[in-house]
């Protein structure tokens, strides 16, 4: 299962970009992502998240650049790429007609591989995703989780060195997003490389070696998640809601020189800071009325809004 | 039928590299292995009907009306009307599949977009459903062949012939359906593809009435109806073969199908890997 370790990025991109008509999807980025590692992407919907996934997996043409996936040019070595992928896809898209494990031989065929020799795996790969006990029964009787775990297991079929995962848990209950947390871990722990989508910033923090954050098709930062919290926001948040009256500029230019940055929104002003507890203390209340005040770490959520803007602009 | 969202219209796409045409057999029988599976277990329930839709029509027509009917060609009529009820037989068969089927997964399911997520490209797709659809077509025209042989209305032993013939026949159907779901953008169009396509080819390919007595201009028109070509070849195999003119008519047929091949295929990608 495990790739060519070493010997080159599982994903290589220079000046990728796609449009869609006039609309601008991916507008000329540079990323590399290593073997082994799970690689997370963030941004708001519409950033390009998708469409990146989608390159990468073959449902969208290249619009310009380079893109090379383990090791093959995107363009021209389309089949060979993907016959060594394992996708999940944004939207469920398991074959309604077939049983559970109808689903995991048919695509394994898609493979070119022979449902006989495969059929030790699909039985691995049931038990693996805990659904064996469902294996009979038709996509109509699955729940959202039990057919996100499907659709896991069915981007496993054909022993993938990389895994594109657009959004695995989105709108899953907390129980079923745990259950597929604990499959890409242990994935992650045999060397698979792991390419994943998300909205969750605990669902990033949780999984992901290295992030990427997009924001309109562009990339606005890179890094591992505590160096990006760290370099972005800083250690700690002081979250003010600020009472009748308060003038939000003043406050900050009362605090001018102890704070690492800020974010002001309707209701609330973040500070960032590496203490916290101090810019607590030194501001003046008496001044600055607020309702409440919580000193907390800073979290990627932190880094999320501060680069993405917290307004939604859809 | 439950509420269908329309898709954009994305026509027949830029012209693609002749890597992007040309399917591999291997990954189009994945394809093709796939819907001959979900039809084994669907067979049994909802298809069975239409197995029986066209001894309908003979025995209404053929049986019924042919009773006041003299000879046609000097033929009793039920035994005119079966052959080309054969080849009816195997156009709905097609035009079904490859209108309603191929839409539902191509827009509905997405199980195309499953499907290219694998080594499985936008034309091995295109020639494994249009083989299979030809493979069912040709499973019902076969079965109907049987009853009318069981009828007794077949009187030649080159009948034998008609299931490969009926599959080719199959195929043109099958790639003309699909040319048409490729290129549309909502489902509600079949009405015209329906009522103004298939239905009337139905009624005017010379299964029911020769053209022999009705002026020139009406025979040249039929020409121009695949299920014209079938009705002949199906009618000249049960009543003994006239070689040339089956061979003619065969090879209008593969014609069609592989001029139109490619429409397919341009515009499913452009719709599926935009």
């Amino acid at each position: 299962m495990i790739g060519e370790r070493g010997q080159g990025p599982a994903v290589l991109a220079r000046g990728l970009e796609k449009s869609y008509g006039d609309r601008v999807a991916v507008d000329r980025i540079d990323f590399e992502v290593r073997p082994g590692v799970c690689f997370g992407f963030l941004g708001p919907n519409g950033a390009g998240k998708t469409t990146t996934m989608k390159m990468i997996y073959g449902l969208a043409g290249i619009g310009g650049g380079e893109l090379r996936v383990l090791g093959m040019d995107a363009v021209r070595e389309r089949r060979r790429i993907k016959a060594r992928l394992g996708v999940v896809p944004q939207e469920t898209n398991l074959d309604g007609e077939l049983t559970v494990r109808e689903n995991l031989m048919v695509h394994a065929r898609y493979f070119g591989l022979d449902p006989a020799a495969v059929e030790r795996r699909i039985e691995e790969l049931l038990d693996f995703t805990i659904l064996r006990d469902r294996a009979a029964e038709s996509i109509w009787a699955l729940s959202g989780g039990m057919k996100r775990r499907l659709l896991v297991a069915r981007a496993l079929v054909n022993n993938p060195e990389l895994i594109v995962l657009d959004e695995p848990t989105t709108g899953l209950d907390p129980q079923a997003r745990l259950a597929v947390w604990r499959a890409l871990e242990r994935l992650r722990a045999r060397g698979v490389t792991l390419l994943l989508t998300t909205h969750y910033m605990e669902e990033a923090a949780r999984l992901c070696d290295r992030l990427l954050i997009m924001d309109h098709g562009r990339i606005v930062a890179e890094g591992e998640p505590g160096a990006l919290v760290r370099k972005h926001v800083g250690r700690e948040v002081l979250e003010l809601k600020l009472g009748e009256g308060c003038d939000a500029d003043a406050l900050l230019a009362s605090l001018d020189g102890r704070l690492d940055g800020y974010e002001l929104t309707e209701d609330a002003l973040m500070l960032y800071a590496d203490d916290a507890e101090d810019i607590l203390r030194v501001l003046d209340h008496e001044r600055f009325p607020t309702d409440s005040a919580l000193v907390r770490g800073a979290t990627l959520e932190d880094v999320f809004l501060r680069l993405t803007g917290r307004s939604l602009d859809e | 039928m439950a509420d269908f969202a329309d898709q954009p219209y994305t026509g027949l796409g830029p012209r693609i590299a002749a890597r992007d045409l040309v399917p591999s057999p291997g990954h189009a029988w994945s394809v093709w292995l796939r819907n001959a599976r979900v039809f084994s277990k669907l067979w049994k329930g909802a298809l069975l009907p239409q197995f029986l839709d066209p001894l309908f029509y003979l025995v209404a027509l053929g049986f019924g009306l042919g009773t006041y009917v003299a000879k046609v060609n000097g033929i009793p009529y039920r035994d005119f009307i079966a052959p080309g009820l054969i080849a009816s037989a195997t156009m709905w068969s097609a035009s079904f599949e490859c209108t309603y089927n191929v839409y539902l997964r191509m827009n509905e399911t997405r199980l195309y977009d499953a499907v290219l997520a694998t080594p499985v490209e936008v034309q091995d797709i295109v020639a494994g459903d249009l083989l299979w659809s030809a493979a069912r077509a040709t499973v019902y025209g076969t079965v109907f062949l049987t009853i009318v042989a069981a009828f007794g209305l077949i009187s030649s032993p080159w009948a034998i012939l008609i299931p490969p013939l009926v599959f080719v026949g199959g195929l043109c159907f099958s790639v003309i359906g699909y040319t048409f779901t490729s290129l549309i953008p909502k489902i509600d169009l079949y009405s015209y593809f329906f009522t103004l396509g298939v239905t009337p080819m139905f009624l005017f390919s010379g299964i029911f009435f020769p053209f022999n007595q009705l002026p020139g201009w009406v025979e040249a028109v039929a020409w121009l109806m695949p299920l014209y070509h079938l009705v002949e070849i199906t009618r000249g195999m049960a009543n003994g073969p006239d070689g040339l003119q089956v061979l003619l008519h065969t090879a209008w047929l593969v014609a069609v199908s592989a001029a139109l091949f490619t429409i397919p295929v341009r515009a499913l990608r452009a719709k599926l890997v935009p």
